[in-house]
């Protein structure tokens, strides 16, 4: 019953959001077409005693070939993300009803783990963070890579070998023939995350969600990592969720970048403008944050306080108690992603502060407007857990 | 292969185990309060009796001789004959006929756990948290609880009043057994002989490898729990390999790695164990050839079924190895190795 009413409230607010952004609907029609397109993700964690919303309204899309950086604090939800793009959410966490991946039109979420298992690896792969023990420590790196090939090319045998072998060599892998038959505990760190690579584009897929592949490595390692990835993008026509918590990496990889905040992507823009032009008060904290060699000996800022955990739908900024720029309406009105002025479509932020070239109480009224159609919903979706 | 040459370093370092175990046999047997003569004798008083049963004994022999001998006589597999027990009656005479039940009621306590305890495990570990994992791991603890002694008194009662207690036999169900009694070992090859044989040590082999299957099940449990939220498990979850693979291949194989040494582990408390079961089933096995000759200064028979006692530890221990190299190639990597 309740779970119906959910489902009514949430499409209900997807269209009312729709609606509100009716001025773009060009960008919404293009965004149809996005090879992934991720609407209104929400993923909760149901812990015995609260229920924790790890990823909470999640919108983003990717187009063929581009890189889209992911990047935010620990604990913000950008793993959690990733595995629910993947179908790797098991209980206690779910997707609540209205969230939505597409993935080549296709609807992800509906799947069943059967259904899954053939979009994994063929179509959506993925690169964790830990090349230690992300390879099975029992068996060899081709055995690996050839079970995902004998998975979904049907390949065996000596087939399979030699296109492992193939694949180890496209990551630049020396004497690939030989390693293939070692076994993990045998590679060095960044030899492991040049082979786990290997694995995940065994299949050909069009999307690689990496989510910190570089973070367990040297920094001389991270760039040959970062490198070696670009290239097989540019081989390959890759489309890749690049997730971090480094700035410095974005900065090289991405093309576009969304800044995540407690769930939520508080900033998206082309990673240029995001560097020069950063709106979100939290974006422009993290930037700050970065070490640079050129401010010399000068005490580095940090951003006072930490992430929330949050546990029940948004009813204020989730980032007001730690914004140097926060006011009063901060606290009663939830922002949503709008474009920061007018004409600036590719560069949104979800802050009560933007559209900035609005006055500053219509600006306001905007989100709360947007907030105000949203909040049967955000009644209805968090249960008994909303206060 | 480095693996392999790990392991036949291990089979090598075996040789000096042996040694020194058997020599720690022959100095525990000759320092503690043993005397052969004086069991032989059986009281008599007679001190020239006495000293020629030493004399035709070797007793009266310098240690270091005796040591030789005994040594010698073990390594080339001359074990001699029983002085006390059952004298004149070659020691490999005895042992062919106490071993195969020792070796039979061993062999099904160590089988009933792995075949019984160790999938009940798995099952719990892959579905946490549920009526029957609850109903697993509460039966775990109880088989794991009971002891030995008490458990076989226990079930020898309830079996040999089965019929009076559930109306239902237990001595001629499908073939007529005894509870009490050493099983029937000749001709096992022959289908009937080995349902017999089966069903007359099955209660003895599921006491004595009640902790055993207890044990196995709660820490089969708590590897697959452990195994499964391990990462490759989720990469190859990310690579689109089905549930049933996964299982099968990638955590069955990492979940048996902690669980070598306890199942060995437990092939050892067998042995000692096998005593108390053995005298209340009667089985009359090694366990209580070893208790008769040791309470009665049998030497060459107390030393012989050391010897037998330590070659079997030795074994299980390269078994041990073995199955570590098959299931973890990691294994000697270390170089120097544990």
């Amino acid at each position: 019953m309740a779970a119906d009413a959910n489902a009514t409230g949430v499409d209900e607010r997807r269209s009312s959001a729709r609606q509100t952004q009716s001025d773009d609907v060009d960008a919404a029609e293009s965004a149809d077409d996005r090879l992934l397109e991720v609407e209104n993700l929400r993923t909760v964690f149901h812990t015995e005693r609260e229920t924790i919303r790890a990823v909470d309204g999640v919108s983003f899309g990717i187009e063929e070939g581009e890189t889209l950086g992911l990047v935010g604090e620990s604990g913000s939800g950008k793993s959690v993300t990733a595995r629910s793009i993947m179908g790797l959410v098991d209980d206690p966490g779910e997707l609540l009803p209205g969230s939505s991946v597409r993935f080549d039109g296709r609807e992800l979420t509906d799947l069943t783990e059967k259904g899954y298992e053939s979009v994994r690896g063929s179509g959506i792969a993925m690169v964790f963070q830990d090349p230690l023990s992300t390879l099975n420590p029992v068996y060899t790196v081709g055995n690996q890579i050839e079970e995902a090939l004998s998975l979904h090319r049907g390949l065996s045998g000596i087939d399979a070998t030699e296109k492992a072998i193939e694949l180890l060599e496209d990551v630049g892998i020396p004497d690939a023939a030989r390693r293939v038959s070692e076994y993990p505990h045998e590679f060095s760190g960044g030899m492991r995350q040049r082979a786990v690579i290997a694995m995940a584009l065994a299949c050909d897929p069009d999307v690689l969600v990496c989510d910190e592949p570089t973070t367990a490595l040297d920094v001389t390692i991270q760039a040959q990592i970062l490198e070696l990835l670009s290239d097989l993008q540019a081989e390959h026509g890759l489309s890749i969720l690049f997730i971090t918590h480094d700035m410095g990496v974005i900065a090289e990889v991405a093309d576009r970048v969304a800044v995540m905040y407690a769930g939520e992507i508080v900033e998206q823009a082309p990673v240029v403008e995001l560097y020069e032009n950063p709106r979100h008060p939290y974006t422009r904290g993290l930037l700050r944050s970065i070490p640079s060699t050129q401010q010399g000996a000068e005490r580095l800022e940090t951003i006072a306080g930490e992430v929330p955990t949050p546990n029940k739908a948004a009813t204020d900024c989730r980032f007001a108690p730690r914004c140097p720029e926060a006011f009063d309406a901060c606290e009663e009105v939830h922002p949503v992603p709008v474009p920061v002025e007018e004409g600036a479509e590719d560069h949104t932020a979800a802050c009560l502060l933007y559209p900035e070239d609005e006055p500053r109480k219509a600006a306001v009224d905007r989100h709360a407007a947007a907030g105000d159609e949203d909040s049967p919903e955000s009644a209805g979706s968090t249960g008994g857990d909303s206060r | 292969m480095s693996r392999w040459s790990y392991f036949a370093r291990r089979v090598l370092l075996m040789i000096p185990i042996v040694f020194f175990g058997t020599t720690i046999t022959f100095l525990v047997l000759r320092m503690g309060p043993m005397d052969p003569a004086a069991a032989v004798i059986a009281g008599a008083g007679d001190t020239e009796a006495y000293e020629s049963v030493r004399q035709s004994l070797g007793l009266d022999q310098p240690l270091w001789l005796q040591y030789v001998e005994y040594l010698r006589d073990l390594f080339t597999l001359q074990l001699g004959y029983s002085w006390v027990v059952n004298r004149g009656r070659p020691v490999w005479e005895l042992i062919g006929v106490y071993a195969p039940r020792t070796i039979w009621l061993g062999f099904w306590a160590v089988m009933l756990p792995l075949f019984i305890g160790l999938p009940l495990g798995f099952y719990a570990g892959l579905n946490p948290n549920t009526l029957s994992d609850y109903l697993a791991s509460f039966g775990g603890i109880v088989w794991r609880a009971m002891p030995n002694f008490w458990l076989a008194v226990i079930l020898v009662s309830v079996l040999t009043q089965s019929d009076q207690l559930f109306g239902f036999d237990w001595e001629s169900w499908l073939v007529q057994t005894q509870i009490v009694t050493p099983p029937e070992l000749q001709r096992l090859w022959v289908p009937s002989n080995f349902l017999a044989a089966f069903k007359a040590i099955l209660p003895a082999a599921l006491v004595l490898g009640s902790a055993s299957m207890g044990n196995e099940m709660r820490i089969g449990r708590t590897a697959v729990l452990e195994t499964v939220n391990e990462n490759y498990v989720e990469t190859a979850r990310a690579k689109g390999v089905p549930r049933r693979t996964i299982i099968s291949k990638h955590v069955f194989r990492n979940a048996l790695i902690p669980l070598v040494p306890i199942i060995t582990g437990e092939a050892f408390l067998l042995l000692g164990g096998s005593v108390l079961v053995e005298t209340v089933f009667s089985i009359n096995g090694l366990g209580y050839l070893f208790y008769s000759a040791t309470i009665n200064a049998d030497l060459p028979l107390v030393g012989s079924l050391m010897f037998f006692f330590i070659l079997l530890s030795v074994g299980i221990n390269i078994l041990q190895d073995l199955l570590y190299t098959l299931i973890d190639p990691r294994v000697g990597y270390g170089g120097e190795g544990a």
